[in-house]
């Protein structure tokens, strides 16, 4: 699933949810979920990633039962945990450097081209520089175990210190990638363009083709 | 005397690649030791145990009496502070007095003595005029110095400074400088990693040299740093002070810089060194 | 050949009133090496993003005064910047160090066979080839900042600047470090670094420009800059070995190494 070419990762990630939406009826939902789900159990740390999916989509499904009367709100309720699983999925096995230079093979700038990519790759960051805080935290006095009280107060202390110094480092981020180059007016060189095939392509297209089914047919 | 510091025959790996072999040491209090070694060679593994953030394979390590294996990160911040390399990226309040004042507040200091140990460690760090600045609106070295402030705060037995130097300039290094001696006069002990082999020379007194994870040398930082032959076996840079009198084959073969300014003065006045220069009657 | 000209250049961040640099000339030429050295804030980054073409374009602000490097483009190819944070410089599109290093000539868009075998040499240069193959994400401080370089070098600048490179290096490090500078120079790059390591620039640099307050105090050889005592009371001092014969109360000039000193005036 990682050797895939990035085109038809994402055109499988926007399938899913795409048809989990628009094939009315009970049962499309519930199979879209179930096939992302088979997709994230093929990834490494499976179990995780479905718990995070689990957590993320917990408050969702108690407000739709709050709001909704129950058959209405499991199908809303699908709907959205396809959706958050078909992004754990992708989040696994889309590589930013591959996306990176499958868009700049097909005649993307690098500039556009990282600002997909870039975006992606800054997630192994953030969580190296977030434990990083975290352990500096623990190390004056921030009890980060100890009952659901200190875990939260302690992801609480750990937020905004992350997203404030995430945002002071994007200055000089962009700084450092114009030194490397990103800016130049050339055409960058693709390095190791994924590989695509015919049959890719046919299964990209047809993806959309059974979105845009699926619309005609709840549009009818 | 109780040690404040004591690891025994500590080994550690990670990954199945050992780190650490069989490492043991002890630091009373009052000491100043320097952690000495290459890159790689297990000194930032070392303080990741001390501060209770690891636990060692095998061996003990004892920090202020307690046992750090079974003690979380938070519960031996009573007892030892421990500033991280790239300190600078690790503030997180939004006032640098702020974060000098987490650490106490973490540990439940009441509120009057918090404010007083806090308004000490800007004062002996001269962050005073900083003090209401967003850490992030500083640059990179006051902000090292804003972490050593939040350490000094917690008023620890046991002080680990891991490349306190790192990119500062002569005046912030003898900041840091000033503070451990102030720090080891009042009792605490001070341990240093560090690559900066002078300043450990000038403000410490023993070295703890790690080589592929096993302690190569314990002793006196001077006698280490007058012998040039194990510093390149060791692979690491002779100090300047260390290889002038080594050169100029000084009398006493000074290691520090106060050591070695009379000597000079004195081979200069009596001829005895080829690059002559004058005095101009200024001491 | 002069390579980088600053004429009474002058520059503000933007939403600052305080200039950064201060009415700057300096001139660089090729094969030579300047040492920029200033307190904290003096504006040792800001003249390096200056010289590099990135202040204001990428930065904003305003700039007064004129920069002239004769290079390809003013997108800034012919020169790179290496910072001090390797982090902060990682592309994290490489899945290797390799590929990290090619990063940089890719985006110059040169022929493949001429980015691998610039990356290649580079990699060599900077005693990084036996980590080709690993992730950069796993490396430590000291290596990462070592694959940035080759990133850096990869790119064939004609004016290499450098801010602070050796704060994440180990002594033997630091040391390579300085040869490659002087290799680099040798084969006829410009090179202007901004360090607080003093004891090296004496061995490295053939000129020190001491920036304060964002202005030139001084712009000479070591031995002239360090041996002037303003540089000692307002600035960043000197090297380790001048100090001994300052504190032992002598005149200038003092050695400013260790050679010097055992050298015969």
């Amino acid at each position: 699933m990682s050797g895939l070419h990035p085109y038809t990762q994402l055109a499988l990630a926007a399938l899913l949810p795409a048809l989990a939406w628009l094939v009315p009826g009970a049962p499309a939902p519930a199979i879209t979920l179930g096939t992302a789900v088979s997709l994230v159990l093929g990834t490494p740390r499976a179990p995780r990633r479905l718990a995070a999916v689990a957590a993320a989509a917990a408050p969702f499904w108690v407000f739709l039962l709050l709001l909704h009367p129950p058959a209405r709100a499991a199908l809303l309720g699908l709907r959205l945990t396809t959706l958050l699983c078909t992004a754990a999925w992708l989040g696994a096995v889309l590589a930013s450097g591959r996306l990176v230079e499958a868009l700049v093979a097909r005649g993307w700038s690098a500039r556009v081209a990282y600002l997909f990519g870039g975006t992606l790759a800054a997630v192994p960051l953030v969580r190296a520089h977030a434990r990083r805080v975290s352990e500096a935290q623990r190390c004056r006095g921030l009890a980060s175990r100890g009952g659901l009280v200190a875990r939260l107060r302690a992801v609480h202390a750990l937020v905004l210190p992350v997203v404030l110094s995430v945002l002071h480092q994007l200055d000089e981020r962009v700084l450092a990638l114009e030194t490397r180059g990103l800016g130049a007016a050339v055409h960058r060189t693709p390095l190791d363009p994924p590989g695509d095939s015919g049959a890719q392509a046919l299964v990209r297209w047809g993806a959309v083709a059974a979105c845009v089914a699926a619309l005609a047919a709840r549009v009818a | 005397m109780t040690p404040v510091l004591s690891c025994d025959r500590v080994s550690f790996a990670y990954g199945g690649r050992p780190v650490l072999r069989d490492v043991s040491c002890v630091v009373a209090p009052g000491e100043a030791v320097a952690v000495i070694g290459r890159n790689g060679a297990g000194k930032t593994t070392l303080t990741r145990l001390i501060a209770g953030l690891e636990r060692a394979g095998t061996g003990t390590v004892w920090v202020g009496g307690r046992d750090a294996a079974r003690h979380r990160a938070d519960e031996l911040a009573r007892r030892v502070a421990v500033v991280f390399q790239h300190a600078d990226q690790q503030l997180f309040a939004r006032t640098v007095r702020e974060d000098v004042a987490f650490g106490p507040r973490a540990l439940g200091v009441p509120h009057r003595e918090s404010a007083i140990r806090v308004a000490a460690a800007l004062a002996e760090l001269r962050l005073d005029d900083v003090a209401h600045e967003h850490p992030y609106d500083l640059p990179a070295p006051m902000r090292k110095l804003a972490a050593l402030a939040g350490a000094l705060a917690l008023a620890p037995v046991l002080l680990v400074l891991d490349e306190p130097t790192a990119g500062l300039d002569r005046a912030l290094r003898a900041r840091v400088a000033s503070v451990i001696r102030t720090r080891r006069a009042a009792g605490c002990a001070v341990l240093v990693v560090t690559h900066d082999i002078a300043f450990a020379a000038e403000t410490l007194d023993r070295a703890l040299v790690l080589d592929g994870g096993a302690v190569a040398f314990d002793g006196a930082i001077a006698e280490l740093c007058r012998d040039p032959v194990r510093l390149r076996a060791l692979g690491l840079r002779e100090p300047p002070v260390a290889a002038l009198s080594r050169t100029l084959d000084l009398p006493g073969r000074p290691v520090r810089i106060d050591d070695a300014a009379p000597i000079v003065a004195a081979c200069c006045a009596s001829g005895g060194l080829p690059y002559i220069g004058e005095s101009h009657g200024q001491t | 050949m002069t390579l980088l000209g600053l004429e009474r250049v002058s520059f503000w961040y933007p939403a600052s009133d305080r200039p950064a640099l201060r009415d700057v000339s300096l001139r660089v030429g090729r094969g030579e090496i300047v040492a920029l050295v200033g307190n904290v804030g003096a504006g040792c980054s800001t003249l390096l993003s200056v010289a590099a073409g990135l202040a204001p374009r990428v930065t904003g602000g305003r700039l007064e005064g004129t920069v002239t490097f004769p290079g390809p483009g003013t997108t800034g190819e012919g020169r790179a910047l290496l910072l001090p944070v390797p982090w902060t410089q990682l592309s994290g599109m490489g899945a290797s160090v390799r590929d990290e290093v090619a990063f940089g000539p890719a985006n110059l868009g040169w022929p493949l066979a001429r980015i691998r075998a610039a990356a290649e040499r580079a990699m060599a240069g900077a005693a990084v080839a036996h980590l080709a193959d690993r992730d950069p994400l796993t490396l430590s401080g000291g290596e990462l900042q070592r694959v940035m370089l080759a990133g850096v070098l990869a790119m064939e600048p004609a004016l290499l600047l450098l801010d602070e490179p050796t704060a994440e290096l180990d002594g033997d490090g630091a040391a390579a470090l300085w040869a490659l500078v002087r290799d680099e120079a040798g084969r006829g790059a410009a090179v202007i670094v901004a360090t607080t390591d003093l004891d090296a620039v004496p061995v490295v640099a053939h000129r020190v420009v001491w920036l304060a307050d964002g202005r030139v105090r001084a712009d000479a050889t070591p031995t002239t800059v360090f041996g002037d005592d303003a540089i000692w009371r307002d600035g960043p001092g000197g090297p380790t070995v001048a100090e001994v014969w300052r504190t032992a109360g002598l005149a200038p000039p003092w050695p400013v190494s260790v050679t010097m000193a055992a050298r015969a005036r």
